[in-house]
């Protein structure tokens, strides 16, 4: 498709002059820097490897979105990704319309923030300094961060109102500046059964802060209610992608050229070490280098060291901005447990927004548990809410899977079925990692992203933990069945988390605190690479937190000649 | 496997499958582009149904009386004793009747085209064993019901099996311009009501909270045409 052509001049640029700013990624982070950047009147090309979609271009077709991988390329991959649990076995790659890729993320102008069921969680005072809070943990990465949550805060908040969150304060929440820019989105049944069925715990459940519009807001509509949220792309532009919000700011300023279908290979380096110009490929395979007086990687946990490990010449010969040894490693992908409940009365969670209701209650940590870990509860429909992922995994294990009974199942449990989700913490791990695959290449002739990664035992417990008081909650509110997906291993990850992690000591981190790379002055990398601990499980606001700070900083050292 | 050049290039295409909605997407984007600006709950919520009959009729257009495009007769026959015996006919239509078949053979020309052999492999098979059960039958499709539902709890757990269970949840309950959800007959038997707004009460117990609405709303039924 064709970008359609904006009102002003489109901002083009010649790939041998250097622009100010390469940003590598048009996503949740890349999308705000670039429009940070622009409309701080630095010229920035965004290369970005899938398509430039218009909201328009997005559908309710589920075959095509959710099993044919419209927006993550699965599984009709040019760039698959390998997979193991452990070092010791060979990574394989999965195929079939029932596989997904170990990073799961999507690919076009707004990245996951196009797909993704929009949960905006900021962070909390503990999460930053947690290390210090309770000790050491024996094999692990734990570490406080280099700056703390009343240094965020003010960026937490510019996210709330310029990429439009709603909700409404809660009991446990952080301190705010300002307070939320809308209400929450109404309620749904699965919101109403998880409130009533968490204070007959006597648990405190609260509206769940979200990235799509309760109310028209910065001359945006508001949600629709469709309900095919989780997994796809937002027809109304509800749903606060960098598509929707930091993207046009960007291109508005007539300063920022989004370069779609740009597979990026390399970041070369001159003479003096310095990041000198970005090579890519475009949409017919041919080659380009774009030239930039600074380079800014945003393009995920898993792609930004990817990017980096491929970028590695005799100076740099473990990978660029690697003298720490750790790009790629300390992968942190959230624990995640299910369980699955059916009532008497219809719920019709496909309708709406995945989200609506969450309880904040154990995330803590607590060492009656014997364990480390926190988390959040929320109730969703989860990928149960459309029509052939319901059928495909929406029924108890127990339950026949063809026949009349089968039918009978089916027919009764679609409206009837709702979800309570437990998203917890990840310790960051040396064996958790991204690498290079050694033995494929993708079309472009680029080695294939390797994972690797097994939970900590803490992880498991937290998430069996988790699941067990979704259990209680789901039965105290009263469903008519309930049952477990069993908690094991994590093999497919939405939340790409490290891998280049951000710390004061070069020899401990990837980049400084204000996502310098320790050894390349005028390189930056910026994404949930740059997160030192996984938060409780709801990653992306906290990106774009990041990604507004780093702005600011890097616009600060531009302006004073400081890059 | 890779068969484009560039990741990315092309990704706007879809699939190749002559089941591909097209013509479909093509109006409800323009409708979607015509909208877009105006703060549309509403106004899509009155246009919305006739652009989903209009897809729909073209989908139907498209199958009406047209011969099988990738199987045989024969195929085709075993294929809609297979679909029927995973959601078979009751009071509501089975998965032959709900267009099970059709979205089987249009997807073998399209996104199935990788997997065709084996699955025309599973369907000989599959007649074959009919045959060794029953000398008479020419084929799967010729055993009576239960002997169908015997022979296959015997390859319950077989990849063929399997993949006959994926095609019919995806011919079942797919957008109706895959060829398949005739008349949108799998969404009927879920109780999924296929629009592009909707407002609260959203169900039963959500419908509480607007006392006011309930009267003329029943809210917490919608989407239950199947009752």
């Amino acid at each position: 498709m064709q970008p359609e052509k904006a009102a002003m001049a489109r901002a083009e640029f010649d790939t041998r002059k250097a622009v100010d700013f390469v940003v590598i990624g048009a996503g949740a982070a890349g999308g705000v820097l670039a429009g940070e950047l622009s409309t701080a009147g630095f010229d920035v090309v965004v290369l970005e490897q899938g398509p430039y979609r218009r909201p328009g271009d997005f559908s309710h077709d589920e075959l095509k979105v959710m099993f044919l991988g419209e927006l993550t390329e699965h599984p009709s991959w040019s760039d698959p990704q390998s997979f193991r649990h452990d070092a010791a076995a060979t990574a394989q790659v999965q195929s079939g319309l029932d596989a997904a890729p170990p990073a799961l993320y999507a690919r076009g102008v707004g990245g996951s923030s196009v797909h993704f069921s929009a949960n905006y969680w900021r962070l909390r005072p503990l999460d930053f300094k947690e290390r210090s809070l309770l000790g050491a943990i024996d094999g692990t990465g734990f570490a406080d961060w280099p700056i703390g949550y009343e240094e965020l805060e003010p960026y937490y908040s510019r996210v709330d109102w310029e990429i439009g969150v709603s909700g409404a304060p809660g009991p446990f929440d952080a301190p705010r500046s300002r307070p939320f820019p809308m209400p929450p989105l109404p309620v749904t049944s699965a919101g109403v059964l998880l409130e009533q069925g968490a204070r007959k715990l006597g648990l405190h459940p609260q509206p769940a802060p979200l990235a799509v519009l309760s109310q028209p807001h910065n001359g945006r509509a508001p949600c629709m209610h469709c309900g095919f949220c989780m997994g796809f792309g937002c027809e109304a532009g509800a749903k606060s992608s960098t598509l929707a919000t930091a993207i046009p700011k960007a291109e508005a300023t007539g300063r920022c050229e989004i370069r779609p279908l740009s597979t990026v290979f390399r970041i070369e380096t001159d003479a003096r070490g310095r990041a000198s110009e970005v090579g890519y490929l475009d949409a017919d395979g041919a080659q380009h280098a774009q030239k930039a007086r600074a380079v800014i990687l945003a393009a995920n946990g898993g792609e930004s060291p990817r990017l980096l490990l491929m970028s590695d010449s005799p100076r740099f010969p473990d990978g660029l901005a690697n003298g720490s040894g750790l790009v790629g490693k300390y992968l942190m992908g959230n624990g995640h447990s299910i369980a699955h409940a059916r009532f008497d009365q219809p719920l019709n969670e496909y309708k709406s927004v995945q989200v609506t209701r969450l309880v904040y209650d154990f995330y803590e940590h607590d060492p009656r548990r014997g364990f480390y870990g926190g988390g959040g509860l929320d109730a969703r429909g989860f990928i149960q809410a459309s029509p052939i992922f319901f059928a495909r995994t929406g029924l108890p294990p127990d339950a026949p899977r063809w026949g009349k009974a089968h039918k009978d199942l089916l027919r009764e449990g679609f409206t009837r079925h709702m979800a309570v989700l437990g998203s917890t913490t990840s310790l960051p791990l040396e064996r958790n990692n991204i690498t290079l695959d050694p033995d494929r290449k993708d079309a472009a002739g680029r080695p294939l992203m390797r994972m690797t990664y097994r939970d900590h035992d803490d992880d498991l417990g937290m998430m069996q933990f988790m699941q067990d008081r979704a259990v209680e909650i789901l039965e105290a509110a009263g469903a008519n069945t309930v049952w477990r997906e069993a908690v094991a291993p994590q093999n497919v990850h939405a939340h790409l988390l490290g891998t280049c992690r951000m710390g004061a000591d070069p020899a401990a981190s990837v980049v400084d605190p204000w996502h310098r790379s320790h050894e390349v002055p005028n390189l930056f990398i910026c994404d949930g690479s740059s997160m030192v601990s996984s938060g409780r499980g709801q990653p992306t606001m906290t990106i774009q937190a990041l990604a507004f700070r780093a702005a600011e900083h890097i616009a600060g050292f531009a302006r004073r000649g400081e890059i | 496997m890779p068969q484009r050049t560039v990741k990315g290039a092309g990704a706007d295409d879809g699939p190749d499958s002559p089941g591909s909605p097209d013509g479909a997407e093509a109006g409800r984007r323009e409708f979607l582009a015509r909208m877009a600006g105006l703060s549309g709950a509403g106004w899509l919520a009155i246009h919305a149904p006739a652009l989903l009959a209009a897809g729909e009729a073209a989908a139907q257009h498209r199958v009406a009386g047209a011969g099988w495009a990738n199987i045989s007769a024969a195929e085709a026959a075993t294929i809609a004793a297979l679909v029927d015996q995973i959601i078979p006919p009751d009071d509501l239509p089975g998965a032959a009747e709900m267009g099970a078949v059709h979205f089987i053979d249009q997807a073998l020309g399209g996104f199935l085209a990788d997997g065709a052999e084996a699955w025309r492999a599973g369907l000989a098979d599959l007649d074959r064993q009919a045959r060794l059960a029953d000398r008479a039958a020419a084929g799967f499709a010729d055993l009576p019901f239960d002997d169908q539902t015997a022979l296959l709890q015997q390859i319950e757990t077989s990849p063929f099996f399997r993949q006959a269970i994926l095609l019919t949840h995806c011919g079942l309950f797919a957008l109706p311009a895959w060829g398949g959800n005739r008349g949108e007959a799998g969404w009927k038997l879920l109780g999924f009501d296929s629009r592009h707004a909707w407002q609260p009460p959203f169900g039963y117990y959500d419908a509480a909270l607007y006392p006011a609405r309930e009267a003329g709303g029943a809210a917490g039924e919608s989407g239950h045409g199947a009752r």
